[in-house]
């Protein structure tokens, strides 16, 4: 399969579902190497289930989801590991192993993964905290941190094995607006930084304005995609007047 | 010193002395995951060999430096690998002196240096008997609200929910059959088999009908359902409500007014104490089930024999005895789970922690209780 020039991830004629329902039918869309990629939709609409299946927890109806030109639910063994390298995934709920202080669990991939010795272990763990602005909860348990502090945690976890793409799921909700915005920071220095590219799920407008380069909006009655482009563009020139009004916050 | 050459790595690197003392550092090619682990191995042996008292690292060609390639640079950097020398990295690119600026060596000595204190033994044995106390008083405060609660039940019964009570004793009860019938046919078994032969010795081994029906009615049949209620109910009811409470169900329903115990804990508690003596009536018959085929087959006795035999030594007060004591099991069984469930702390090992709690005190509670009541028994028998 050819990959289109600047594209990281491609999503060819994707069609998802369970039980015989079909949540998304024939998805096409790509991610473009070092953007912050946005996937939008009303609750209900199959965003998560989307970002699941991009990242290879479940396997779609048909089609395929290629990253980096390989297919990740076809792939098996150590070739599937090479492409899970590619990526890291914060999860809703941040995923934090409990019984782990903070420092361990962003140290568990380099433990499992790589030979590297104890001390440069610590410090790339350390870095990556420091990154993410938690160097000083490096020995705090997960309970002990605040939901956003978590957030970090599981993004510096998302990112100790220097992966190009990091998928979001929902990284601002149940945050106050403050730590909204310094995740947002965070999101953007790490795009621009580490030239990483995002891939996130959210519902949050002042997030996917602030961070967003490109969203798709999906549209659980159309049960695919209805508007692609910069939230900006979108928010005015969308053919759908309830995508201009979800974008605008306004009842429809 | 030559340029290195190790093969199948995706860096090289050369170590230059260039002065007394000063030395040249130079990488080229991919500094990465898979080849670091070998660099720093090396380095460390190539440097502490000889005496540095300047370090120039030369980054200027690489073409490719991930994290554990920066955690190398920062160690060197840090003079890590060459005490007392000064260090200086040249030619790294903008974006990776950045990162490389992530890097700290007080968060590393920090983390070093974090050792968890441990508790003298005065404190740990404070904070276990205080434990000890607390755990006691809810237990007590736990029993009392319960016994209110069933006793408001029985005198309104519309306040139960027998809906509820009717799926617990299907779940806890009609489920548990085949896997009771199981065990205690085979315990039944093992007794008749085990006592046969030195009964044999004795030419006493139609006891051994005896022997069963009163083991089984008196003592197996309630211990044996009570431990089986226990490990296969009692756990799913600590761990409902301990998922429950981390949820924050419990609290929701406080807030509507509606008390854990009333809602949740007395239709389980009910449950238990009506499926307990059915259960253990259907243990008892499975046990003997699982003995007579031994004395047939085994002991070559008859069946009219075998089932006289066993009528005759069983009385109507054994049976009573037998059912009294699952009356008290069902009732531990469910309350202390239920207990435990709702003591449900926080943290991800939480509902674990109460799931084991849950088992052990039961079963610990079911043989203090069998031994209490056997000696009761045995004395009012005398």
């Amino acid at each position: 399969m050819i990959e289109p020039p600047g594209s990281i991830i491609v999503v060819r004629n994707l069609t998802i579902g369970y039980g015989g329902n079909i949540v998304l039918d024939r998805l096409n869309f790509e991610v473009r190497r070092g953007e912050v990629f946005a996937i939008l939709g009303t609750s209900g609409s199959g965003k998560s289930t989307l970002l699941k299946h991009m990242i290879g927890l479940y396997q779609p109806l048909s089609g395929e989801v290629l990253i980096s030109g390989e297919n990740l639910a076809a792939a098996e063994g150590p070739a599937r590991l090479r492409i899970l390298r590619k990526f890291g995934v914060m999860y809703q709920s941040s995923a934090l192993f409990g019984s782990l202080t903070a420092v361990e669990n962003v140290r568990l991939p380099l433990d499992e993964f790589t030979t590297l010795c104890d001390e440069a272990k610590d410090l790339i763990a350390l870095s990556k905290l420091r990154l993410v602005g938690l160097e000083s909860a490096a020995m705090k348990l997960p309970s002990d941190l605040s939901g956003g502090m978590q957030k970090r945690a599981a993004i510096a976890r998302a990112i100790v094995l220097d992966p190009c793409i990091l998928f979001l799921d929902e990284p601002s909700a149940g945050l106050d607006p403050i730590t909204s915005a310094g995740l947002d920071a965070l999101i953007r220095e790490l795009a621009k930084g580490l030239g990483i590219t995002f891939v996130m799920v959210t519902h949050e407008l002042p997030s996917i304005y602030s961070v967003a380069d490109r969203v798709i909006m999906l549209d659980p009655k159309a049960r695919g995609i209805v508007a692609e482009g910069s939230p900006s563009w979108l928010r005015e020139h969308a053919t759908q007047p309830w995508v201009r009004n979800f974008l605008k916050r306004e009842a429809a | 010193m030559p340029a290195n050459e190790a093969p199948n790595l995706s860096v090289r690197w050369e170590v230059l002395k260039a002065s007394e003392g000063a030395v040249l550092l130079t990488f080229r090619g991919d500094l990465d995951t898979s080849a670091t682990p070998t660099v720093w191995q090396a380095l460390e042996k190539e440097l502490l060999g000889i005496e540095v008292s300047s370090l120039e690292i030369d980054a200027q060609h690489l073409a490719y430096c991930d994290s554990s390639g920066l955690a190398l640079l920062y160690y060197l950097y840090t003079g890590r690998m060459t005490p007392g020398a000064t260090v200086r990295i040249s030619g790294l690119s903008p974006e990776l002196q950045n990162i490389l600026g992530s890097f700290s060596l007080d968060d590393f000595k920090a983390l070093q240096g974090h050792h968890p204190v441990p508790r003298s033994l005065p404190v740990e044995v404070g904070a276990a008997t205080t434990s000890l106390l607390r755990d006691l008083r809810e237990q007590l405060e736990f029993i009392g609200e319960v016994t209110m609660d069933l006793a408001a039940s029985v005198c309104r019964p519309r306040l139960m929910r027998w809906k509820e009570v009717f799926r617990v004793f299907e779940v806890a009860g009609v489920n548990a059959l085949p896997i009771v019938a199981l065990i205690t046919m085979l315990v039944g078994m093992v007794i008749a088999f085990e006592s046969a032969q030195p009964l044999e010795e004795l030419g006493a081994q139609i006891m051994v009908a005896k022997l069963l029906g009163l083991v089984m009615t008196r003592e197996l049949g309630p211990v044996m359902a009570a431990i089986m209620l226990a490990a296969r109910s009692g756990s799913a009811f600590a761990a409902e409500l301990g998922t429950m409470k981390v949820n924050e169900e419990l609290n929701a329903l406080q807030t509507m007014g509606l008390a854990p115990i009333q809602f949740l804990v007395v239709q389980r508690v009910m449950a238990g104490i009506l499926l307990t003596p059915v259960l253990t009536m259907y243990a008892m018959y499975a046990g003997l089930l699982g003995g007579v085929p031994v004395l047939l087959f085994v002991c070559k006795f008859p069946l009219p024999m075998v089932l006289e035999e066993i009528q005759g030594s069983v009385q109507y007060g054994d049976l009573a005895e037998g059912l009294c004591k699952s009356l008290v099991f069902g009732t531990i069984v469910a309350s202390v789970s239920c207990l435990r469930g709702l003591q449900t702390g926080v943290g991800p090992r939480a509902v674990g922690d109460s799931t084991t709690r849950s088992v052990v005190s039961s079963i610990l509670l079911i043989i203090l209780a069998d031994g209490l009541i056997a000696s009761i028994t045995y004395t009012l028998r005398r």
